[in-house]
């Protein structure tokens, strides 16, 4: 009997032993697993109807929306908790205007949520509030929200497009994508293994939409920008157009386009090419003529030069290293004061500029301007440009740089330095996003950033003072508005492929101001390869920059000035009148035409078969034409 | 000695056990009754006829002098295994979770697997009580007995309920090991055991599915291990507290009947680790207070028989909750006074009643 006992006892013991281990695998499972399991189950019981947040919007500074959203609502019906599927489908075919048939087939469906697509898509108003009066378990309406661009190709690359889930792809829409993109909300509920909505609980989790994005941009000026960019590709038909606007007090850009564009609410009939190329940041070329107002401004400020009283004789090039540097006006410009260098800009005066400045000091402006790195604008697909290596500068390369060619710039780089030089001498950081907000409050809002003072602002007047007088008498009177002040420089560059130029290819530009005495904008225009036109900047780019100076003089209320640079009656003024057209003319009649102007002639014969330049261009009188006869 | 009474906190627990089985089955079948039959009662009010039946059946029971079933313990035996060949015959017996293991009356159903359990304790007992010299003999004692307790569990296994018939073995040989048989054939019987529970994999593969979604039940979330993870789902969330009564997740169609085999996920679910607590010390309580009878016992087949009774109703608690719990595969039986299941109740609370009984003649 006692061993029976015994027995017993150990066998309880051993029991109870198992009821502890019970106790405590329970205890694991609830306080140790306890949030893993809750999840998985959560996960389980859990379902979502997603409501979609609106992505944020994009403005301009004065508020114009540039990517906008178009709000639909869209059908859609969770089967398994409709309790009168007959019913249900009738009414919804009858209001929808579609077969009863078509619509069982969605509300018998054997599936958690299913889109009525493509009847129940973008509702109406009317056809929405129809449905929602029905007050039917398991038919929801739910928001859907389609990226949509008002303005189409204007400011296309820098804003960008996005894909099907309204998720950015470039631009702007990629880059800020985070900040665009908003939080889904839901109705969550909890349903049975069945998939029927459970009593117990239903959670409304509200879509937070996405973050607005301020741009610097201005919506007038760009659509200035946009029109004369059309307009010069209907007009000469170039490789490519670019024009960029900058504020030069604080670097904000004000407008940026460039031509082949696309439109972004159907990106996909574009090749990557075009889509992905934003030209004002990401073209690099050799800047040509506009960048000897660099060469100028490092030599004010180092007292290499004074414009009024220092000179240099043009004989029509400079010989260095034995290389031949010709200016583009054969004869040279004979005797001239640097501010006539400057007007006619003429290479071999700016050779010497640079010969004075030496590779050094001038390498160092290069850079203190910013060129050689990007600028650090706020988009994607910036380049950096290509500089000469200083190490292997011989004189020749700092005169080919002095006069703007053998290096490679982007258009921000010009423009963000030529900013610097007319603003006083402060070189900013060029930005084009103003402000993240939200309806109510502003989350985080970018100020100038300053890179440096780079020059004084003695020197960025006497600049100033001289770009005014290319736009009154040289190359860049084609920018000339009467009683505005305006300043800037032509460039005429020629292009390079495979290491040797173009012959014909040129890429003109022009860089201008205004108004000249006190820069509120700074204007940027290059035209690559224009066909069938005299390939000077000068007359190519200089009036496109001067009909948006028109605009701009209005959206920016630019005050008319009456101590602006006269084309006629300066000091220093040559008049320029136009070349009257000699050709096929006799050499007598064409003497006569040709009264006020140097006549040098070659070849024998007795009528005029090219003159240069040619009629109606401007030229200096007492200039010299030349003829060809025959 | 007859005039003594039961004891009385065993019937109170074993009562008050069975009421909040009642109310759980409501909680946890209400869903499912009310799809399958359109009627939330429906588990309810079955089990409630059965726990009324069973509170007369058991103290009707507890007056019946346990000497009575010493008598007629080869006649109980005879009719359980007529039963059992009865119940493999189809149109007789019906199939419920692939086992042809009930007879249908009306709406309910015996189980006479569970009855078999009852007869064969009593058997086994009278035999170690008149064979308690043979015993210490193997081959003389033991392997006798032995072939009838496997005899009856082949018939079970006919059904084939698993579940049922091992709880019946392993209670008939923990009963033998309290008897004094010798350790040395429990050693050998283990090997023997191990070796039969291959056997039985082998012949059916969907055991080793079992045992496989048991050691990862992830594996197959949808398949094997679908109970398993189910029934993770509901304990883990239950937490400290649990969600409150009635407010189970589980029930809602993911867990399979949970008002029967898994009615402890529920509990667990609803009372959190709290109420876990509480159904667990029950089941201790009720073990300790029916051990304590079989201890004064006053002679060795009431000894054995009561042990017998009590360690078949814990073992079966053990394995269901070990099931529940993810610790062993899941082996298919129900939770003594707690799971739905009428036939399960009334002999869950005949046997309590035959203790009970032996409770009055406690020296």
């Amino acid at each position: 009997m006692k061993k029976q006992s015994t027995r017993i006892r150990f066998v309880f013991i051993i029991t109870i032993l198992f009821l502890i281990i019970i106790i405590l695998k329970v205890f694991y499972i609830q306080v140790i697993d306890y949030k893993k399991l809750n999840k998985l189950s959560s996960s389980l019981w859990g379902r979502n109807l997603p409501i979609a947040a609106e992505r944020g919007k994009i403005y301009d500074r004065n508020g114009k929306v540039l990517a906008d959203n178009i709000t639909t609502t869209s059908l859609v019906l969770i089967p398994n908790q409709i309790k009168n599927k007959k019913e249900v489908s009738k009414k919804l075919a009858e209001i929808l205007n579609v077969s009863v048939k078509e619509m069982q087939k969605h509300v018998y469906k054997k599936t958690s949520i299913e889109r009525v697509h493509p009847e129940g898509r973008k509702l109406s108003y009317d056809v929405a509030q129809q449905i929602d009066k029905l007050e039917y378990d398991g038919v929801y309406l739910v928001k859907e929200s389609k990226r949509y661009y008002p303005y189409k190709e204007l400011l296309a690359h820098t804003l960008g497009y996005v894909g099907i889930d309204n998720q950015g792809l470039s631009g702007l829409e990629l880059e800020y994508n985070k900040y665009l993109t908003g939080k889904d909300g839901a109705i969550k509920y909890f349903s049975d293994g069945k998939g029927k909505k459970l009593e117990l609980s239903e959670v409304y989790v509200q879509p937070q939409n996405g973050i607005d994005v301020n741009l610097t941009i201005d919506l007038e000026i760009q659509k200035s920008i946009e029109r004369e960019l059309t307009n010069v590709v209907e007009k000469y038909n170039p490789d490519h157009a670019l024009i960029m606007a900058m504020d030069p007090n604080t670097g904000e850009i004000l407008g940026m386009g460039s031509r082949p564009s696309f439109n972004p609410n159907n990106y996909q009939n574009y090749s990557t090419e075009i889509i992905n190329r934003n030209l004002p940041i990401f073209m690099t070329y050799e800047p040509g003529s506009t960048f000897k107002i660099i060469t100028l401004t490092a030599a004010i400020e180092e007292n290499k030069v004074n414009l009024f009283k220092d000179r240099y004789t043009d004989t029509g090039g400079v010989t260095i290293n034995g290389a031949r540097i010709k200016c583009w006006k054969a004869g040279g410009h004979g005797d001239q004061s640097y501010l006539e260098v400057v007007e006619n800009s003429c290479n071999p005066g700016f050779v010497n500029l640079g010969l004075k400045l030496g590779k050094k000091t001038l390498f160092s402006y290069i850079n203190k301007f910013g060129f050689g790195n990007k600028t650090g604008v706020d988009l994607n697909g910036e380049e950096n440009g290509i500089l000469f290596n200083l190490n292997k500068v011989t004189d020749l390369e700092l005169a080919t740089t002095a006069f703007g060619q053998g290096i490679s710039v982007t258009p921000i780089q010009q423009i963000t330095a030529v900013s610097s030089i007319v603003n006083g001498g402060t070189l900013y950081k060029p930005y084009i996003t103003k402000s993240f907000s939200t309806s109510s409050n502003i989350i985080k809002e970018n100020t100038p950033v300053s890179r440096g003072k780079v020059i004084s602002k003695k020197t960025a007047k006497l600049v100033r003072y001289a770009l005014e007088n290319v736009v009154a008498h040289g190359s860049g009177r084609g920018a000339y508005i009467e009683n505005y002040r305006i300043g800037g420089k032509t460039g005429t560059a020629q292009k390079v492929s495979n290491g040797a130029y173009m012959v014909g290819n040129y890429i003109l530009s022009f860089i201008g101001f205004a108004p000249a005495d006190n820069p509120k904008v700074v204007l940027y225009v290059a035209v690559d390869n224009p066909k069938g036109v005299t390939q000077y900047g000068g007359v190519v780019s200089a009036p496109i920059a001067g009909s948006i100076f028109k605009d701009l003089i209005k959206i920016m209320n630019i005050k008319e000035s009456k101590k602006g640079i006269e084309k006629e009656y300066n000091w220093n003024d040559v008049k320029y009148i136009k070349v009257p057209d000699v050709t096929g003319k006799t050499k007598d009649e064409a003497l006569k035409l040709l009264k006020d102007f140097k006549v040098e002639f070659s070849g024998s014969g007795n009528t005029v078969v090219y003159q240069s330049p040619i009629e109606n261009n401007l030229a200096p009188i007492n200039s010299i034409v030349k003829i060809l006869l025959n | 000695m007859k005039n003594k009474s039961f004891d009385i906190l065993l019937f109170i627990a074993v009562i008050a056990m069975i009421i909040f089985g009642i109310i759980m089955i409501y909680s946890s079948s209400y869903i499912w009754a009310e799809y399958k039959f359109n009627d939330p009662f429906k588990y309810v009010k079955s089990q409630t006829v059965f726990f009324i039946i069973g509170i007369f059946l058991m103290i009707f029971i507890s007056k019946i002098d346990y000497n009575f079933y010493q008598k007629k313990s080869n006649l109980l035996l005879l009719i359980c295994f007529i039963l059992l060949i009865l119940v493999l015959i189809p149109g007789i017996g019906k199939v419920r979770n692939g086992a042809r293991s009930w007879f249908g009356i009306g709406p309910l159903g015996i189980q006479p697997s569970e009855a078999t359990k009852i007869a064969l304790i009593i058997f086994v007992s009278k035999y170690l009580a008149n064979n308690s010299k043979d015993i210490r003999s193997i081959k003389k004692g033991v392997l006798p007995i032995l072939l009838v307790i496997l005899a009856f569990f082949g018939l079970i296994m006919l059904e084939p309920d698993f579940g049922t018939g091992m709880v019946m073995v392993a209670t008939l040989i923990v009963v033998l090991f309290i008897s004094g048989v010798n350790i040395s054939f429990f050693i050998k019987a283990g090997i023997f055991g191990l070796v039969g529970i291959i056997a039985l994999i082998i012949a059916a593969p969907y055991r080793l599915k079992r045992i496989v979604s048991f050691i990862n039940p992830w594996n197959d979330p949808l398949g094997s291990g679908f109970q398993i993870i189910q029934s993770l789902y509901a304990i883990g969330p239950g937490g400290l507290l649990g969600q409150g009564f009635l407010n189970s997740r589980q029930k809602h169609f993911y867990l399979p009947e949970p008002q029967t085999d898994f009615i402890f996920s529920i509990i667990s679910e609803e009372f959190g680790f709290l109420g876990v607590l509480i159904v667990t010390f029950f089941f201790g309580f009720i073990f300790y207070r029916m051990i304590k009878i079989s201890l004064k016992a006053p002679d060795n087949f009431s000894k054995y028989l009561a042990f017998g009774l009590s360690f078949g109703i814990v073992l079966q608690a053990l394995l269901n909750l070990m099931v529940v719990v993810g610790l062993i595969p899941v082996t298919g039986v129900t939770l003594p006074f707690l799971s739905y299941g009428g036939s399960s109740l009334l002999v869950s609370m005949a046997s309590v009643g035959i203790i009970l009984n032996i409770s009055r003649h406690e020296k």
